[in-house]
This record gives structure tokens, sequence and C-alpha cells, in this order.
């Protein structure tokens, strides 16, 4: 569209340019929604919390050993609940980690590549059970099973709570450590394998030391999403009315009440603008900080290693090795210290001394055996791993499939309840879970996509970007149940949407937006840069190009996000329980009216009404088939478009 | 020459990845105490061949081998024969240098911890003669507790057949171990060689014909897989009885 006349050149560009302008403010808008929305819940809690800080001193709050709203005087002490919250964390970590670096070695350094095909579908396929479904299993199936196994009074305890925390935290973990063990070069693992090392000797000197770095970053990452998970938590922990460490401090079928647990009972039944409200939105301000820290530290750890990835191998390994060693050697012996006190307040002086010993005899033993034994025993304790976590799955999914599978007809998907839900179907919530979804999306797209357009295609990489990147990475990390107090806080009471619809989309589209910015830049990323310039140097614009040329191949990539985004929304409770649901038969005409859901039925049916066993178990059957059938057409969709575009 | 004088022979050797046949029906011998250095054009096969030798193919998923490898007339390929062992007895050096993110210290005594060593002052001993023996001692004797990552490339490099050398092997392959080094770091390394045929017996891999025509006493040129000429190295570049020998060498192709 060049005339030339007259040796001038005009470019017909006025018009051009500004629609350039426009679309590249639009995308930077998207782009610093992250920031905004995180800013806005920092705000909002802090806002809300203030009085109760005001009135009783944040040091008292947070060092107070009582928590105990309803007592005379009420007791606002939010320190029982941080501990019971760190020893639920520390008692899941104590069984995911060990079964997620197993289960991360297993299919990065021995599985076969059949075997790997399989495994790695079976932990993601774990990491897409919704948490009200293993808090609903948790509740009918494990907590039943440690009361009788032990003979405890009840079985709701802090135990209880590890062992489901725990086997939540394993995908995250897994995946996460599998990515950095992979991700060492295989020049040292031929290296160390030329030399005469035994695979296992190459994997534990090796390879584990290098993938440290982001094995750490794993643990990390792991530790902030059982830190921040609200409904599994609240389900089986027990609960006791006021917030109590447990006597003694290794008592582990003690009841217990983590900050999210607190936030997700006595929100529904606090009066608004009480001391009792503000105080609760001091424990969220807290969990959100420990949680923002936590994520924090894992961004950073996995950033620097990716940046030394990129500069090659270069430069020093980010912990050095001769730091390395110390750091290990004061964590082998905090971890012996912390196992020898409990040993001695669980079982006595004389057993432990005992313990000890075998260990010791065992430690010497291990040093006699020969190396080819030696890796026979860690191959087969890592495959030992593998088979746990599969138990754990196969466990969960047969519980659910063999007792909802006789509620599941036709009536039971088209009709509504009937007797608090006992009989009759879960239309409304299916309904309403479908339009929750469908408002998120809706929502949540078009700001990512957005976001993610800047991100790559407007700006170099440089301050802006971090700022907004870590915005994302924060909110990602955001625990779903400060969501909800957001949520509550903003959209119902503040902007007087009431319990809506409306409110319920935008809290979870908040909630979903990370995910669809990272699978997008992703995306944008694994297009090619010639693609671009070929566009530019035929006279495109940065407009037209990006719609042209980047967004049709990055589509199927996008789409992968967005169905992810769509599972995990599905699956979530705590974001929508303060403000959108209502257990009820309701379908809603209008947006600014209260709705069911599906997560919400499973939860009210399984706590609150007795006998409706069967309904139950229906609905977390349909629940989880939902889910994971989203999951499986975004991992299937991946995997397609991954074998189509090798450039 | 009887096959006895044979360090290393190989019988009708064939390779497949998959699908496609990496090597066919190679029949070569090694003799002790010499260099001997494989050449060809890329993709030819020498280095999935000198890979067999240790058996470090073993590692790569769906790699598929047939025929017989001697060393001291013992089948390495034999269901018993252990892969560890066999690596014990025959190191290697990549193309690329690949010290581990240890110490310049730690790199060289790996190899003896992996044994079962943990005593200090013979470790110390392993990694001083090691060291020596690689013609690195003097460059880094100041700072064998630093990071390997600090040093050169062709430091590194050197670093690495120290590493191989550590555990005293009989035989070391070196799969285009000048490569990625510059001319200065590439006649260290050529030094170095021609002291070590002295203890040990050489395999070396290169692209480069002038390398191979100055360090090796025998060569070998494969194409496309296949061993086309065997011989000594004044013989292979002098009067190749090959005519695709000849090709490679004059430079007419390759």
């Amino acid at each position: 569209m060049v005339r030339i006349m007259m040796g001038k050149i005009h470019l017909p560009w006025k018009g051009s340019k500004i629609k350039e302008k426009g679309m590249k403010t639009l995308f930077f808008l998207s782009a610093i929604s992250a920031i905004i929305v995180i800013f806005s819940i920092i705000f909002f809690l802090f806002r809300d919390a203030y009085p109760i800080f005001q009135k009783k001193g944040i040091v008292d709050f947070l060092i107070g050993m009582r928590w105990y709203p309803t007592g005379q005087p009420p007791l606002y002490g939010a320190f029982p609940l941080i501990v019971d919250t760190l020893l639920v964390t520390l008692g899941a970590m104590l069984i995911a980690i060990p079964l997620s670096i197993g289960s991360a070695i297993f299919i990065s350094e021995i599985a076969t590549p059949r075997i790997k095909a399989i495994i790695k579908p079976a932990i993601e396929l774990l990491a897409g059970i919704p948490s009200v479904v293993f808090g609903f299993f948790g509740l009918i199936v494990l907590t039943t099973w440690l009361q009788i196994t032990f003979d405890v009074p009840t079985g709701e305890s802090w135990l209880a709570g590890s062992i489901l925390l725990g086997v939540m935290a394993i995908p995250t973990i897994t995946s996460v450590a599998e990515d950095a063990i992979s991700a060492v070069p295989r020049e040292y693992k031929e290296g160390s394998l030329a030399i005469g090392a035994t695979r296992w000797q190459t994997i534990s000197k090796i390879v584990v030391p290098s993938a440290m770095s982001g094995i750490t970053a794993a643990i990390i990452l792991g530790i902030g999403r059982a830190i921040g998970e609200t409904m599994a938590v609240m389900m089986v922990c027990g609960n006791p009315t006021y917030g109590l460490i447990p006597n003694p401090i290794t008592n582990v079928f003690a009841p217990i009440k983590t900050l999210t647990a607190t936030l997700g009972i006595e929100m529904g039944e606090v009066a608004t603008g009480s001391d009792h409200y503000s105080a609760l939105f001091g424990l969220a301000l807290i969990l959100l900080i420990i949680t923002l820290i936590v994520n924090i530290l894992a961004t950073i750890i996995l950033g620097r290693l990716k940046e030394r990835q990129r500069s090659g191998s270069k430069k020093q390994p980010i912990i050095s090795f001769e730091l390395g060693r110390k750091i290990k050697l004061s964590f082998y012996l905090f971890i012996g210290i912390i196992i020898v006190i409990i040993l001695l307040m669980a079982v006595g002086i004389f057993p432990t001394v005992g313990i000890l010993a075998l260990i010791a005899v065992i430690y010497y033993a291990m040093k006699k055996i020969s190396i080819k034994i030696k890796q026979k025993i860690a191959f087969s304790m890592i495959s030992l791993t593998i088979i746990i976590v599969i138990i754990f799955l196969g466990i969960i999914l047969a519980y659910i499939v063999t007792n909802g599978v006789g509620a599941l007809s036709w009536e039971f998907i088209a009709t509504g309840p009937s007797n608090l839900g006992r009989s009759g179907g879960i239309f409304p919530a299916i309904i309403g879970t479908l339009y929750l979804v469908a408002g998120a999306i809706a929502i949540s797209l078009p700001l990512g996509v957005g976001a993610a357009i800047f991100l790559h295609e407007y700006t170099r990489e440089g301050i802006v970007t971090k700022i907004i990147r870590a915005g994302a990475d924060l909110l990602n990390g955001t625990p779903s149940i400060v969501f909800g107090l957001f949520g509550f806080a903003f959209f119902v009471l503040y902007l007087k949407f009431g319990f809506s619809l409306l409110a319920g989309q935008i809290t979870l589209a908040f909630m979903i937006l990370p995910t669809i910015i990272r699978t997008t830049e992703e995306a944008l990323k694994s297009v090619p840069q010639s693609l671009r310039e070929g566009s530019y140097a035929l006279g495109a614009t940065k407009w037209q190009t990006i719609r042209k040329v980047v967004l049709p191949p990055a589509a199927p990539g996008i789409l992968t996000g967005a169905i992810l985004g769509i599972g995990r929304a599905a699956g979530e409770t705590a974001p929508i329980l303060f403000t959108a649901v209502v257990f009820s038969d309701f379908i809603p005409s209008s947006v600014l009216q209260p709705v069911n859901a599906l997560p919400y039925h499973l939860f009210t049916l399984a706590t609150s009404i007795p006998g409706s066993k069967q309904n139950q178990a229906g609905t977390a059957l349909v629940l989880l088939l939902l889910v994971i059938g989203i999951y499986l057409i975004a991992i299937l969709l991946r995997n397609r478009f991954r074998k189509k575009m090798k450039w | 020459m009887t096959s006895n004088d044979k360090l290393i022979r190989t019988e009708n050797l064939n390779l497949w990845y998959g699908e496609k046949q990496a090597l066919y029906d190679i029949t070569l011998g090694i003799i002790p105490n010499k260099i001997t250095a494989l050449i060809g054009p890329s993709g030819c096969g020498k280095s999935t061949l000198i890979r067999c030798f240790n058996r470090m193919n073993d590692v790569i998923d769906k790699c598929k081998i047939t025929g017989k490898i001697f060393f001291h007339e013992h089948d390495i390929y034999e269901p018993d024969a252990d892969a560890v062992e066999v690596r014990k007895k025959i190191g290697m050096v990549f193309q690329k240098p690949n010290p581990f993110p240890k110490t310049i210290y730690e790199n060289v005594a790996y190899g003896s911890r992996v044994q079962g060593i943990t005593n200090k002052s013979s470790l110390d001993d392993v990694v001083e003669k090691s060291l020596k023996n690689a013609a690195l001692w003097d460059e880094v004797k100041d700072r064998l507790h630093e990071s390997a990552m600090g040093l050169s490339g062709g430091q590194q490099q050197r670093l690495c057949i120290a590493r191989s050398l550590s555990i005293e092997p009989e035989v070391i392959l070196m799969d285009e171990p000048c490569s990625a080094l510059d001319p200065i770091a590439t006649a260290k390394i050529e030094d170095l060689m021609t002291g070590l045929k002295k203890k040990y017996t050489v395999i070396i891999v290169t692209h480069n014909m002038q390398q191979a025509a100055r360090v090796s006493d025998y060569t070998a040129y494969m194409y496309l897989g296949k061993m086309i000429e065997f011989g000594e190295t004044d013989q292979i570049f002098e009067n190749p009885k090959e005519e695709l020998t000849e090709n490679y060498i004059t430079g007419r192709f390759g």
C-alpha cells in the first residue's frame, strides 16, 4: 500500500498506528491486571483485618496462645492455629518428600519409556482430583481406618490431615523435581558411568546433587500447596472449637485446627464487621504472607536455575559445592535431632537408644555391602515409592467409583435433589458449576491471553515484565480460601453484588488467571521468531503479525491452558464458599443470584447431611469424571500439539 | 599378527538405533600401547563404534547390538559381563569437556570414591598423580578445592583425562576430545596423548585428519557405518588401498 508520488513516500500509517497503540494499551492493561488483583487482595485483607490489629495489637494477635472467638471474653490468639498449620504441613512433607523424590527419580532415571508413559499421566491424574473429593475420601475412609487401626476415639486428627495433604502434594513435588532431574546434562551422567560408577552411584552422587536446587524448589512449592489447602484439611482434621496446640506436641492423633480450616468454618457464621470477622481477615493475611514468602523463595530458586541453564554450564552452581556440603551436614544434623526428640517423647529413653543402635548397625552393615547389592536395595526402595503412590491413587479412585456408580442414573444427573440431597439428583449443582466455570473462563481468558501477549510480544525482558510475572506468580501461590475471603469483602460486600453467580465467577477467574497467562506464554514462545520476522518483512504491523501469524499456531497451546483453568475452577470449593454458593435446588436466572455447585454440594452432603452416603459418592464420582475428563482433554491436546509442532 | 596381540577385538559387530542400522559387520583389532584413530565423515558411525568399547551405548534406549567385542579375549557383551567392570578398565573422554559441578579435587577423586576408597591420603595421592599424568597439576595445584567449572575449556578437558586416568584403566577412549578446543589447547592434549601411550592404549575418534596423521599409529577409515580400511597410519595416509579412503584423505569429499 505504498504509493510513490513525486519522490515522496506516503504510508497509510496514521490509522494503523492508532490501532497499534490501542491494542498495545489494551494488552498492557490486561497484563497489569494480575498485579492489580494481588494488591487489591492484600489491601482488602488488610483493610478488614485492621480493626483487630488496632484493638488487640499485632503482636498479641500473632502470639496469643488461645483462639476461642465464642468464649467469654472471646480470645483471638493466632499462634496455635499457625503452629497447627505448620505441624500438619510438616507431617505432610515427611510423607510427600520421600515418595515424591523417589517417584521423580524413578520416572526420569529408572523407568523404561513404556512404564514412564503410564506412570506420568497417573501422577498427573492425582493432581486433577479436586480437594473436596480428597476431603470426602479422607472423612469417610481414612479417618475411620485410623480410628479402628489405632484404636483412638476419633480418626479426625493431625495424622489424617498430614496423610491427605501429603498425597495431595505428591504431584506438585514430583513434577517439578522430575523436571529438575531430567534437566541434568547427559554429559554428567555419561562422565560418571564412563569411570565405572554404577547407575545408582551416578544417580545419588551426580544426578541428584546437580538437581538439588530444583528439588529444593519443588519441595518449597509442595509446602506452599500444603499450607494453603483448605477443603481436605477442614474435613479431616477435627477442628476443635478452640484452637489448641496438640498436647504433647508429638500427639499425632490430636484434632487440630489450621489457619485455612478456621477460615473455612468460621467465615460462614460470623457477623460482618465484628471483631471475629476482623480477626478472620487477620488470619487470612497471615496465611497469605506465609504462602507468599514460600512461593517467592521457590520462584527465586527456579528463576536462577533457568538463568543458569540459559547461560551455559560455565557459571558456578547456585549452591557451591563446599557450602552445599555444609548445608547437607547441618540438614542431616537437624533432621537427626528432630527424630531423636520425637522418639524420646514418643517411646522413652530405652527404646530410643535401641532404635539408634539398630540404625547404627544398619549404617555400618550398608558400608560392608557390595556396591551392586546397594544398587539393588536402592532401586527396590525407589520402585516401592512409586508403587505406594499408585496404590494411594488406586484406592481413592476405586472407592469413589465402586460406591458412586450405584447412584449414577439419568435421574441423578437430570433432576434436582430432594430430602436435603439424600435422594434425588444433582442437576442444579451441575448447572451451577457449568455457569460458574463458563463465567470464570470468559473473564480470565481474554485477560490472561492479553497479558501473555503483552509480556511476550510487546516488551523486552526487563523490570516491567519482571514485576508483572512476579504478580502472576504471587497470584498463583495465593491460597484459594484467601481468594474466597477477598471475593466476599470486595464483590459481595463492597461492590454489593451479594452472594451471587457473578461474584463467584470473577473470584474463580482471578484464581485461574496465572495458569492462563503462563500456558499462553509457553504457547507464544513455541512460535519461532523467524515466522514473525517473515511477516514484518512483508510490511505487516505488529498487531497484524500477532493476529495472523503468531496466534493461529499458538491457539492449541492457549486452548490447553484454558482447559486446565476450567478443570481447576470446576473442582475448587473455597473461593466460591463465601461468594456464590448456597445448598439448594435453585437454578439462577440472573448473574446476581446465588447458585449451587458440585464441589459445594458434595462438601455439604459429606459434612452436614447424615444418611446421604450414596448420593455423596455419586456426586464425588460425577465431579471426578467432570474434572478428570477436562484434564484428559487438555493432556491429549497438549500431546497432539507437541507432536505436530516440530518446527 | 595373531589375534592374541589384540587388546580389543570386534567380530561382525552390528548396531541398530531402533530401526536404523548404524554399524555394519565391523571387524577390527586394537593393538596395545598404540594410538588408534577412527576417522571418517560425520555420521559414519565412528563415535557409535567407540562407545561400544566401554558399553556406553547401554545408556541409550532402543540400541541393539549383535556380534562380539573381546577385551583380553573376554566378550564384554556376554550376558553376565558387567558394564561397570568394563568401564573401570576402559576409560573414556568425551567430545565436550564434562567435569562434574564439583571441585577439581572431587572430580578426580570421584572414580576412587565410587569404588569405596575413603582414605584421605590415598585419595590425595590419586588426585596428585592423575593430575600430573594429565599435565594439569602445576596449573591447578593451588586451587584444588575450587569449582571445576571455573577452568578453561582445555583445562577442563585435561581434568576429564585426569579423571579417567585416576582409576588406572588399560584403555582410554577419546571421542573427538579436541573438537571444542582452540589450537593451543589442542596441541597440549595431543602432546599428552603421545605420552599416555607408554602406559595406556588409546583409541581416538577425530574429525581432523591432520590430527590423526600427527598422533596415531594406526588408522581406521569408516564410511556409512562400514569399516572401509584399517592399517598403519602412514600406509593409510600415503598409500591407501581403497579408493573411498583415498578420496576422503585427499579431501575430494567428506
